[in-house]
């Protein structure tokens, strides 16, 4: 795998040397040329076969080619992009044909996200390996030697939902108006910032139109990383101005804006901003460059979102996607409404988490489904985090005591946890990079994973824990009485793990308590450094695109708890990290100045080298996979990796998926 | 008579107000507030927001008060303007989603409880009439077993045989092929199939009752002076029982009809999760997780005023009906 | 006002601690009620079964072959033990056996499947040896009323999905879901007569105070109330504590339907020609209370209350439902009824609703048995008479006033 990273990376190296270094300038002429270089780079990058568009012809929905029959539609060539800019989805196994439903079941506008991701269309996206970007909405690009200017080609002719034209302007728009001004109450992405490789300082990038269909990005020292971090921190890398003139106050004034905002059903302009900004694929006045787009009211019991008309994508014959004409979004109120949709047959595609595998499976042929498993970059299924920050200073200290950390691996039957919680799926193992991934160390799945409760002792022993009077419980060494208390959100599924574990821990001394909360405390909770032990994995692809759960940055993975606080108050608030932490916090500073991408994967190689050395994170069970199920006539839909940075099944490009 | 339920009915406003005060502050009590919880679901699907954006939203909304002061805001509005809040998870007025589900919610409600008298009633007078017979013991054990089965996996295991024997859950109130389309027979019909379950599930907790009252109502009636004196007349054994004992046996059940409403309409919040009805069970429940407090407590606010308005009707059908309690009434 | 009710309720207590209940008036009632009620054929079976369940339930562990943590990887969703006479060979055994299980994955759907080995027969034997408990805090032992020997299983229910046995599960269940109610209804007993009592024996004001205060807590949805209370429920909760505050919870709610019997029957009572008489005699208050009045209406507040306890039971598996109330390992039928609601369990593993079955059987029971409770409290059940008012007023006020479940 490292290999072929390398290998990737050399061809992205070297594409980008030889568009910078023979065409310099970027000037109007040399662009088509540029976008050649950038598709056969995405196309090599996909490992697909490059489709051809036939010079003529382009098919559309049998719905849209009526509305054109009826003058209220302009023909399907004057909908997409000039020609040679179409983006040309490759297809996972066979042309397809339009029409149909997907049946999608939600919980309603809380659950966004989840249609939110499929239908996500992306400045750039990641290939279908995960371990590159390619250009998606935009049509290729090119950087400078030390990556410190960016250039982003847009696509000419292309169109929002609305019929409108997507320019330059539509980006600078959104960096000028939305970004900057934090209209969507998100704060400027951290992608955007570039670091002083000598004095640590963060600059911020200038995003400029060079023309209509070209933006540049200029950072004051390099940013390596700059574009697959977009592809993470902000997908969506532009905005409808012609909309959004029409609804912010800074273009009609605070008055006309709010009344605005009422008509939408709000009463501030924040929440306006945020969820017109925001979570804008649910509003149906909003143009998007999406597959589909929102027909109606989000709180219907059947939200609607139908085709775009003026999607940018064709397959390789020049029909214009996507396939399916319409997503269906029924409300369930509770997951087993999903699961016997789904059993019933009544779900085109859906994701699953492994706990179901065997119902779905048992039910596969009278539900017409196949269940497709789907990897996941997950260290572990099952372990627990110890936060290193806990707010009691002899629970801190234990905490931070490796030999403790070794006890409570070596305490669990990892076989058992395997085939009582995971059904035997997951293997037993320590928490880890799983194989495959970049960083990947040899031999860590198995560290401490040997099930000896007379090591775990004989480690508490060497750690000072004495026993209470009742030979039953440990206690600190001045006697105290020692508890570990595991919290828990009560939407998870942790429950049945809980309670192995705690007997685990109890036979070996230590008196475990369980608290059960609601999701909203669980984040207040540990905002305020409240829990100590938390039943999370960790869940990340590569470090260096997406830290948060590894590295301290702020307050949101449990094992690190106030460090982040932290780093976040620029050592305001929060736990001053010490020892490898500190280091973490270095090694990532050098990873945002690094100047090539080589620099890059050797500092991250040393922050996860830190973690298995010190394995703050304990796994009991090696990663489970996410389960889709598809129906057996729905078609297109590949194996692939699950995960939040590839936007879960939005990774298959489901504008391609049809029914047969 | 008018005097009574007049001061009754003024009686009620101190009550609805205490109730709607004690409602929003334990809606407020669990730990958090609507705003953690959002921004926990939030990070789950991998959005993070960080404490300014919380104290943003958090002044947004309004959520920095005291809940007394909230409190005082929202009743106030619903006093002066009719104003029911703004509902923070919708994104919406309170009034526009309560009449959004205020509808359905009726129309299930009313049906099963049509459904519950309909059927209580003949089977109540019945298995008086055949008492100890087969018949007597049938009926009244599937009214028991309905009563005796806990709502919810009752509901759970209906949807799954529904499944298992028709290959369709049943849930909700439409099939995706009929939710909008025009009114047309198959509609109706499909409307009725998924009708089956919620009707089974919440009238059956409730039948039981009716047919053990209305049977024990006959058995006193039919033994009754009055029914002997026309049976020795001569008169035909259907009439003497619809007109001279059913007539009087119906009495108690009638004038509890007010009750039976309350506990129809706020009795089958957790048959409408399981079940994923449209109606304003799952809402409120959903709110009430959330802490959107004042869709939540407008909600039990209306719950309230229904569970009064049907103990007044009650009350009122019972003075009306028999004069004695009228007169015990003045003597209390 | 207020010190009015205090004065009642003071001398309420006094009285209690010093005089009670005239002996002979009360027993000859009770004893009136014992002969009819061993006429009511439903209400002896039923009183029968919940003999039974509650004895099940007081020497839970001895009956019980597992106790709570018997986890097992090897038996996972395990359907319930065939328990055979024949043997393979068309023997037959006087004592029941089992063969023994072998467990292995489907490696298509990852689902458990046993194979009994005939060539493994496991008697099941009274007084078996297995897991030690305490008895009662006083002695170990390990002594169960029946088992196989060790390697084999013997799961009468089958077992859950973390290789428990069900059987186990639902017996030491029974210990939290028949007392809950039991203690639930002795709070609202106490609470509903006290403060019934006070309503309908002072009359005025106070009574007025008292209907309005019940009218705030019968409006109240009980949802939010449970879900404000199991929230603030602190973190480290024993069983018992968490089995008294839903205790607590339970009984909050239910003692206004008691309440309301206690102020009829007091207002019914009060205007009778006896109590006339007494109090021209010169009786006190106290006095009349609990030897003219309590008395007349005892019978009826057991009635009642015996119906309120199935409400309670049902009550418990809806908190459950809701993810409140008691959590695995410890358990109740709330819980086990949990995790038999899920889609996946009752398709693929239909025995984890026979706690169900419970539950149904207990909130039958204890309605006959209410009911026959009640046929032999009314003195008029057995003649014609054509006495209606106070039948009427009867029937009304033993109507449940609001079912617990939700």
């Amino acid at each position: 795998m490292r290999q072929k990273m390398t290998i990737i990376f050399m061809l992205l190296l070297f594409t980008a040397s030889l568009v910078t270094g023979c065409f310099g300038g970027s000037g109007e002429a040399n662009r088509n040329e540029v976008t050649k270089e950038g598709e056969a780079q995405s196309a090599l990058a996909s490992n697909d076969e490059q489709a051809v568009v036939s010079a003529s012809g382009f098919k559309e929905a049998p719905m849209l080619a009526e509305l054109v029959k009826t003058g209220t539609l302009k023909p399907v060539e004057e909908r997409l992009p000039n020609k040679e800019d179409i983006m040309v989805e490759p297809v996972f196994e066979q042309i397809g044909k339009f029409g149909g439903e997907w049946n999608f079941p939600w919980n309603g506008p809380d659950d966004k996200w989840a249609i939110g991701m499929p239908t996500e269309e992306a400045m750039f996206r990641f290939n279908q390996e995960g371990s590159a970007v390619e250009p998606n909405v935009a049509k290729g690009y090119d950087v400078n030697e030390d990556a410190t200017e960016y250039t982003i080609y847009l696509r000419k002719g292309m169109k929002w939902s609305d019929g409108m034209p997507f320019t330059a302007d539509d980006v600078v728009f959104y960096w000028e108006h939305m970004l900057i001004p934090e209209t969507f109450g998100k704060a400027l992405y951290d992608c955007y910032y570039s670091v002083d490789p000598v004095s640590g300082e963060k600059a911020r990038a200038d995003v400029a139109k060079v023309d209509d269909y070209t933006v540049k990005v200029t950072f004051k020292h390099s940013n390596v990383m700059f574009l697959e971090r977009l592809a993470i921190d902000n997908k969506w890398f532009f905005a409808p101005a012609h909309y959004y003139k029409t609804i912010l106050a800074e273009f009609v004034g605070e008055e006309q804006a709010l009344e605005k905002a009422k008509e939408y059903g709000f009463e501030d302009l924040n929440n306006f901003g945020v969820w017109t900004g925001y979570y804008y694929w649910l509003y149906p006045q909003r143009p998007t460059l999406r597959p589909w787009v929102a027909k109606n009211d989000m709180n219907s019991d059947r939200f609607i979102m139908e085709r775009n008309p003026y999607y940018f994508k064709t397959d390789g014959e020049g029909n214009q996607l996507p396939y399916l004409d319409r997503i269906v979004l029924t409300k369930m109120q509770d997951k087993s409404h999903k699961l016997l949709e789904t059993l019933a047959g009544k779900v085109e595609i859906t994701t699953f988490d492994f706990t179901d595998f065997t119902v779905l499976k048992e039910n596969e042929k009278k539900g017409g489904y196949r269940v497709i498993p789907w990897t996941t970059p997950s260290w572990s299924s099952t372990g627990v985090q110890l936060n290193q920050t806990t707010e009691d200073p002899k629970l801190r200290e234990l905490f931070q005591d490796i030999r403790f950390r070794e006890a409570l691996s070596v305490a669990v039957d990892r076989k058992e946890i395997s085939e009582i919680i995971t059904n035997g799926l997951g293997e037993p193992s320590q928490a880890a990079v799983p194989a495959g991934l970049p960083n990947q160390q040899a031999g860590w799945a198995q560290q401490w994973t040997e099930y000896d409760t007379n090591r775990a002792a004989q480690l508490l022993d060497e750690i000072g824990l004495k026993w209470d009077a009742a030979k039953k419980f440990r206690t600190f060494a001045d006697g105290s009485s020692l508890t570990l208390t595991i919290y828990q959100e009560d939407t998870t599924d942790n429950e049945k793990f809980i309670e192995l574990i705690r007997k685990y821990y109890e036979s070996i001394g230590l008196k475990t308590d369980v608290k059960i909360v609601d999701q909203g405390s669980y984040f207040d909770l540990k905002y305020a450094n409240k829990i100590p032990v938390s039943v999370k994995s960790v869940n990340v692809v590569n470090v260096a695109f997406r830290p948060d759960e590894l590295v301290p940055l702020r307050v949101i993975t449990p094992w690190f708890g106030h460090y982040g606080l932290h780093t976040s108050s620029q050592g305001k608030e929060g736990v001053k990290p010490e020892g490898d932490i500190a280091s973490i916090l270095e090694y990532w500073d050098k990873v945002k100045a690094s100047k090539t991408k080589d620099e890059v994967q050797q500092w991250t190689d040393e922050i996860i080298k830190l973690h298995q050395k010190n394995q703050w994170v304990i796994g009991y069970t090696g990663p489970t996979p996410v389960l889709i199920v598809a129906k057996n006539n729905l078609k297109n839909v590949p194996t692939l990796v699950s995960s939040d940075e590839f936007r879960g099944i939005g990774h298959a490009h489901p504008a391609q998926f049809f029914l047969e | 008579m008018v005097r009574y339920i007049s001061r009754r009915t003024l009686l009620m406003i101190p009550v609805v107000f205490v109730v709607s005060m004690i409602v929003f502050f334990i809606i407020q009590l669990p730990p958090g507030d609507f705003i953690s919880g959002y921004a926990a679901k939030m990070s789950t699907s991998g959005e993070i927001m960080d404490e300014q954006a919380l104290a943003q939203l958090r002044e947004a909304y309004g959520l920095n008060r005291p809940w007394y002061t909230q409190y005082f805001t929202w009743i106030w509005g619903i006093v002066t303007e009719g104003d029911f809040g703004y509902s923070l998870s919708y994104n919406r007025p309170v009034a526009d989603i309560i009449g959004q589900y205020m509808g359905v919610t009726l129309m299930v409600s009313i049906v099963t409880m049509l459904f519950t008298y309909i059927i209580a009633i003949p089977i109540g007078v019945l298995s008086a009439v055949k008492q100890y017979s087969f018949f007597d013991y049938l009926s009244t054990g599937i009214g028991f077993l309905g009563m005796a089965t806990p709502n919810f996996l009752f509901a759970i295991i209906l949807m799954f045989l529904s499944f298992k024997w028709w290959g369709d859950p049943m849930l909700g109130l439409f099939s995706p092929e009929f939710a909008d389309a025009p009114w047309t027979s198959a509609k109706w019909i499909d409307l009725l199939k998924h009708m089956v379950i919620p009707v089974i599930v919440i009238g059956t907790s409730n039948t039981c009752e009716l047919i053990r009252v209305m049977r024990g109502q006959m058995l006193d009636e039919m033994t009754k002076p009055h029914i002997l004196t026309a049976r020795a007349k001569g008169l035909p054994e259907w009439r003497i029982l619809i007109k001279y004992s059913m007539r009087a046996a119906i009495n108690p059940i009638i004038s509890t009809i007010g009750w039976s409403l309350t506990t129809i309409f706020t009795g089958s919040t957790i048959t409408a999760i399981v079940l994923n009805l449209p109606t304003q069970g799952p809402v409120m429940h959903k709110a009430l997780l959330s802490q959107d407090m004042y869709l939540a407590g407008s909600w039990l606010l209306l719950m309230a005023v229904f569970t009064l308005l049907g103990t007044l009707i009650s009350d009122i059908l019972l003075a009306w009906l028999d004069p004695r309690i009228r007169l015990e009434r003045k003597g209390a | 006002m207020v010190s009015q009710t205090k004065a009642i309720m003071r001398r309420f207590i006094r009285a209690r601690g010093k005089q009670g209940p005239n002996p002979d008036q009360a027993v000859s009632h009770w004893r009136l009620m014992c002969r009819e009620l061993k006429r009511h054929k439903l209400a002896r079976v039923s009183l029968i079964i919940l003999a039974v369940l509650y004895l099940v339930a007081l020497l839970g562990r001895f009956i019980a072959p597992q106790g709570l943590e018997s986890y097992s990887s090897e038996y996972m969703n395990s359907a319930p033990s065939k328990v055979r006479f024949i043997d393979a060979e068309g023997k037959f055994h006087l004592q029941p056996f089992v063969y023994g299980l072998k467990s292995e994955r489907d490696p298509e759907t990852l689902r458990k499947r046993f194979v009994e080995d005939a060539s493994q027969i496991y008697p099941i034997k009274l007084f078996a040896r297995g897991e030690s408990y305490s008895v009662f805090g006083l002695f170990d032992t390990d002594v169960h009323l029946f088992g196989v020997d060790e390697p084999g299983r013997l799961f009468l229910f089958g077992t859950d999905g973390m290789g428990r046995d069900l059987f186990s599960r639902v017996v030491l269940g029974s210990q939290v879901s028949l007392t809950v109610p039991l203690v639930g209804v002795s709070i609202s007993f106490v609470l509903g007569l006290l403060i019934g009592g006070i309503s309908g024996y002072a009359g005025g004001r106070v009574d007025a105070v008292i209907q309005r205060f019940i009218d705030i807590v019968r409006s109240f949805p009980t949802l939010p109330l449970w879900m404000a209370l199991a929230a603030a429920i602190p973190p480290r909760v024993g069983v018992i504590e968490m089995f008294f505050y839903i205790t607590i919870i339970m009984a909050f709610i239910e003692w206004t339907g008691l309440a309301r019997v206690v102020r009829s029957k007091f207002i019914a009572l009060r205007s009778e020609d006896y109590v006339t008489a007494a109090k021209i005699a010169g009786v006190s208050d106290m006095k009349i209370i609990f030897v003219h009045l309590v008395p007349g209406f005892i019978s009826y507040l057991v009635v009642a209350a015996t119906l309120a306890i199935p409400g309670m039971i049902i009550g418990e598996t809806a908190m459950s439902f809701l993810g409140l109330g008691i959590r695995s390992p410890a358990t109740s039928w709330g819980v086990l009824m949990q995790e038999a609601q899920q889609i996946e369990n009752v398709a693929l593993y239909p025995w984890k609703l026979i706690p169900l079955v419970f539950v149904i059987v207990t909130v039958l029971a204890f309605n006959f048995f209410g009911d026959g409770l009640r046929d032999a409290a009314d003195p008029y059940s057995h003649e014609n008479s054509l006495k209606t008012a106070g039948r009427k007023g009867k029937r009304k006020w033993t109507r449940r006033s609001k079912p617990l479940s939700m």
